[in-house]
């Protein structure tokens, strides 16, 4: 196979959506240039011409044409009591077709890491929020406090991308809570950072920092009211909180976070910059809340159009028995694990997503490699397009879902009739 | 081809100074002359009817960031009390819901029930360009567009404090319309988003920006000029200064005095038509701000009337939502620092009719319509949802349009509204021809869209044909017939069409040179690469849905 020179490219394998480093293509694998990002290298390495070239849709383990694919998929939703469509790895244009879809059959559409995307939605549907994005942060932030962990993890290009080191932020620092500084940002100019333990667990450190913040008079250990101190002369604090690392009930301390924002934006300035989970998850909440009026977790059911953040939990759907029905999206690949339960599956996968034994697998073509699209990036404003590097001739999430969605409407005529 | 005759209906064409019994014509999705022995493929009698244009919101948060954040932060908004909201009985609508934050389709849905057939969403940020496009596109039957936010993005800010050259910026304007797709430009609170980034407070018109040092004056005068000079046809749309503060009208007017006959639309000028009169410091302004516009024909308006309710209001002014976060109702809201471009702030908020404040803001908006005398000025909007939702249009209507129903809602309010209020001695009521140009001429010629707004030979055939009601509430609930472009889409409250609509966005001139600046600029400050600033034909066509691009034409001017 040919090699490619490497072309400006837009990653889609994590909030950030990268687009300022290249693609290069050898021999039909991929590799990206002006970064050691460790995720884009490993999304990366499920890719490959070759075997794309090899994929065909199945049913049952065996494999079959599109159509026979669509046929069986369309007619497993249309048997289905209470279908369930999860996992959500896709851009605008598939949710744009999977909420019709969702129409047609009655669906409950919840995200693939249900419970971390429920922490923000439940946190900004009680109190609201005050966020800030990349651009912000590369341009004020002189604090930045992240709990639970530094945000390069995940998110590996972080500190490049809000501009830790540069120059337009003369003096910035960088506090940990209950995590180990960053080595990643040892010996940046004008770059401080520091730790501090947790003081109980997350939330108890959230809690007495807010009391402290507030100047509520309350016994704190000494660091945690430093950082009260810092927060409050801050210029433009940030505080950063990812939705993987939140335990159970994370959502109280997304709102004690939001209380301390509150409460600092009443003398100075501060923002939250959350990372939630994933960026298709994450688009597909937008574009069902603006087609419909409602986020994820929310199902057009004989009631009407309900949304039940607590009792539409995918994870717990599928435990409880609750659906019959599962239509797995996850066309960036097989970055979240799907939920092993014997239901009738349809599986719309990138490369890596195992057919199911049970059930129907359609490969689908990656939005940002093999097919354009958009996404959104973790601050949920900036929406940016992703740029197709190969030809694979698969099918979009969008195409197939709105396949599925005609014949099941056309198979309801034909019964009618 | 296809042809439709709809006959006998009064036709209401302010644009071609029409108001008359006549049929209207219809071929292939355009408004043609046709003869009466013309075979046609449809006919309509609408005797008893009134046919206008299809309407045209110029002011709407139809689509775009902070509406979705609306929707996310409210989703009582979208049940009815502990009940889901209930599925559509027609086949043709997909399920969507809500009252003040409705979903994109149900916007599309109502809006054409009312026989709108446009709607433009009015503050569209560059960094949430696509989004915005995305939600319009979703829209279904509505044709829109959008104004992009400039004023408070920290390069123009900084090209001022630098006094760079005028046509540097002039080129920087408009390659910004290009970049965001817009049809237009807004400012809103001049200067003061960024401000607040930099914790300042406020911002008055004569006040220097903390950091950069330049007053929202030169701001408007400058952006003003560049989109004069550039040919844009909808002149710089303005949220001005001190949103909803009480005195603001000082800052209103300073405002069109920084225009220097400059044209400009002033928009929702009723949340800045106070003044500091009465027992509660806190008064009308409406008849001094109605004397300055009636002198200064440079300047049209937007009302903005509130409705009583509850409704969330969005709005790119960070300063003045945060301002007024605490009288959240419910208690809570959604603030944002958006990319050194702009921000927004999303507040719930009821308006009560016992409230003494509410209930003058509402009789401040009906005095305002009532007291600008040239209605090709003034605009029919509740800036939807901030004032109310625009499913209130046909009350909005009648309380224009019936004196004794005015008075009788104005019997409702908080007594000492009655003793600061011109309203009761306001006769005036306005006519079926001065509504068809507030809801469709007026704003289609606002915005340059030659072939919208009128029923003129050649123009699109958007048309309502409302059958005639004393009670104009009724009257303009739900048309018997609505059509966009040629295709009946709604019948008597009845979805029966869903097309696309189109996108209306502007395309001026620029000294291209202007780009190296920006790109540099972008590389060195912001946190998307330069090649995704602009948005293409290809690719607005993708985020709108597919539906059709409609390029506005721009004026003639010397400057090009």
């Amino acid at each position: 196979m040919a090699t490619d020179s490497a072309r400006p490219w837009t990653c889609p394998f994590c909030p950030l959506l990268c687009d300022g480093f290249a693609l290069a293509r050898d021999g039909g694998r991929y590799a990206l240039q002006g970064s050691d990002c460790p995720r884009a290298a490993a999304a990366l390495a499920r890719f490959d011409d070759a075997a794309a070239a090899q994929a065909r849709p199945q049913v049952d383990g065996k494999p079959v044409d599109l159509d026979a694919a669509l046929a069986a998929a369309a007619a497993l939703l249309a048997a289905s009591r209470q279908p369930l469509i999860a996992g959500l790895g896709t851009d605008v244009d598939g949710a744009r077709a999977l909420y019709p879809l969702a129409c047609a059959t009655g669906a409950i559409t919840d995200a693939a890491g249900g419970e971390a995307f429920l922490h923000g939605l439940r946190a900004l549907q009680d109190r609201g929020a005050f966020t800030t994005t990349l651009a912000e942060v590369r341009n004020r932030a002189d604090l930045i406090v992240c709990f639970g962990g530094t945000p390069r993890e995940a998110q590996p290009e972080i500190w490049r991308r809000v501009g830790i080191g540069e120059t337009l932020v003369a003096q910035r620092e960088i506090v940990f809570v209950g995590a180990p500084t960053d080595p990643a940002l040892d010996g940046l100019p004008g770059v401080t950072q520091g730790s501090i333990a947790l003081a109980g667990d997350l939330f108890d450190t959230v809690s007495l920092l807010a009391a402290r913040v507030a100047q509520r008079r309350i016994a704190v250990p000494p660091e945690l009211d430093a950082l009260a101190g810092r927060l409050r002369d801050a210029r433009y604090a940030v505080l950063v909180w990812e939705a993987a690392r939140l335990p159970a009930h994370g959502t109280l301390i997304v709102e004690a976070l939001n209380q301390i924002v509150g409460d600092l934006n009443r003398h100075t300035r501060a923002a939250l910059l959350p990372f939630g989970a994933g960026a298709g998850p994450a688009t597909a909440n937008q574009v069902y809340a603006w087609m419909s009026g409602l986020p994820l977790r929310s199902r057009p059911g004989p009631l009407g159009l309900e949304h039940e953040p607590l009792l539409y939990d995918a994870q717990a759907l599928l435990a409880a028995g609750d659906v019959d029905a599962l239509l797995w999206v996850a066309s960036f690949g097989d970055e979240t694990p799907r939920p092993e339960r014997a239901l009738p599956t349809v599986v719309l996968g990138g490369p890596g997503v195992v057919a199911p034994a049970q059930g129907v697998f359609i490969p689908v073509t990656t939005p940002g490699i093999g097919a354009p699209g958009h996404l959104f990036r973790t601050d949920g404003v900036v929406m940016l397009p992703l740029e197709p590097v190969r030809e694979d001739g698969l099918p979009g999430v969008a195409q197939v879902a709105r396949a599925l969605a005609e014949r099941i409407h056309a198979s309801r005529r034909q019964a009618a009739a | 081809m296809s042809t439709l005759r709809i006959r006998g209906g009064r036709v209401i064409d302010p644009t071609n100074a029409v108001n008359a019994v006549r049929d209207v014509g219809v071929r292939d999705g355009r408004i043609v002359d046709l003869h009466p022995q013309d075979k046609v493929d449809r006919e309509i009698d609408a005797s008893g009817c009134v046919v206008m244009a299809g309407g045209v919101d110029l002011h709407s948060h139809i689509g775009g960031g902070k509406v979705n954040l609306a929707r996310m932060l409210l989703p009582e908004d979208h049940r009815l009390n502990r009940d889901p909201i209930p599925l559509p009985t027609n086949p043709l609508e997909l399920a969507s819901c809500g009252h003040c934050a409705p979903g994109t389709l149900a916007t599309g849905y109502r809006y054409a029930e009312m026989g709108y057939t446009a709607a433009f969403e009015p503050a569209m940020l560059h960094a949430n360009a696509r989004h915005a496009h995305m939600e319009m596109g979703d829209v279904p039957i509505l044709d829109h567009g959008a104004y992009v936010m400039l004023g408070s993005d920290e390069l123009m800010l900084q090209m001022l404090s630098r006094n760079e050259d005028f046509q540097h910026i002039r080129d920087y304007v408009a390659w910004t319309i290009h970049a965001a797709k817009a049809l237009g430009v807004k400012v809103v609170n001049p200067g003061g988003i960024s401000a607040f980034k930099f914790n300042q407070r406020k911002l008055d018109v004569d006040e220097e920006h903390v950091h950069w040092h330049v007053t929202p004056r030169r701001i408007v005068h400058t952006l003003a000029k560049a989109l004069h000079e550039l040919g844009v046809p909808h002149p710089l749309h303005i949220h001005g200064s001190n949103l909803g503060v009480a005195g603001n009208i000082e800052s209103t007017l300073a405002t069109i005095d920084a225009l220097e006959g400059l044209p400009a639309h002033l928009t929702h000028i009723q949340f800045h038509a106070y003044g500091t009169e009465g027992p509660k410091k806190f008064s009308s302004a409406a008849q001094r701000l109605a004397e300055v516009v009636n002198a200064n024909p440079n300047v049209s308006l937007d009302v903005g009337q509130i409705m009583f309710g509850q409704t969330i209001t969005a709005s790119g002014d960070t300063m003045r939502q945060h301002a007024n976060a605490d009288l959240a109702t419910p208690r809570k809201w959604i603030g944002a620092d958006i990319e050194c471009d702009a921000g927004c702030g999303v507040v719930p908020f009821r308006y009560r009719e016992q409230s003494f404040v509410n209930a003058l803001q509402w009789a401040i908006g009906l005095e305002i319509f009532l007291l600008v005398k040239d209605p090709w000025r003034v605009v029919l909007t509740t800036d939807h949802p901030n004032g109310g939702p625009f499913t209130s249009y046909p009350h909005l209507i009648r309380l224009l349009m019936d004196k004794s129903f005015r008075d009788e809602q104005f019997a409702k309010l908080h007594p000492d509204v009655a003793a600061q209020s011109l309203l009761p001695s306001i006769t005036r009521e306005l006519s079926l021809d001065e509504i068809a140009i507030m809801t469709r001429s007026g704003p289609a010629r606002l915005l340059g869209l030659k072939d919208r707004g009128h029923l003129g030979s050649g123009a699109a055939a958007d048309i309502a044909v409302y059958r005639e009601d004393g009670n104009r509430e009724t009257m303009f609930t739900a048309p018997d017939h609505v059509f966009k472009d040629g295709v009946e889409v709604a019948s008597a409250g009845r979805i029966l069409a869903t097309p696309t609509g189109g996108t209306h966005f502007v395309e001026p001139a620029y000294d291209r040179g202007i780009e190296k600046r920006l790109a540099r600029y972008s590389d060195e400050s912001l946190a998307v690469h330069y090649r995704h600033a602009m948005i293409g034909h290809d690719e607005l066509c993708r985020c709108s849905n597919g539906g059709r691009l409609l390029p506005a034409a721009c004026f003639a001017t010397g400057a090009n």
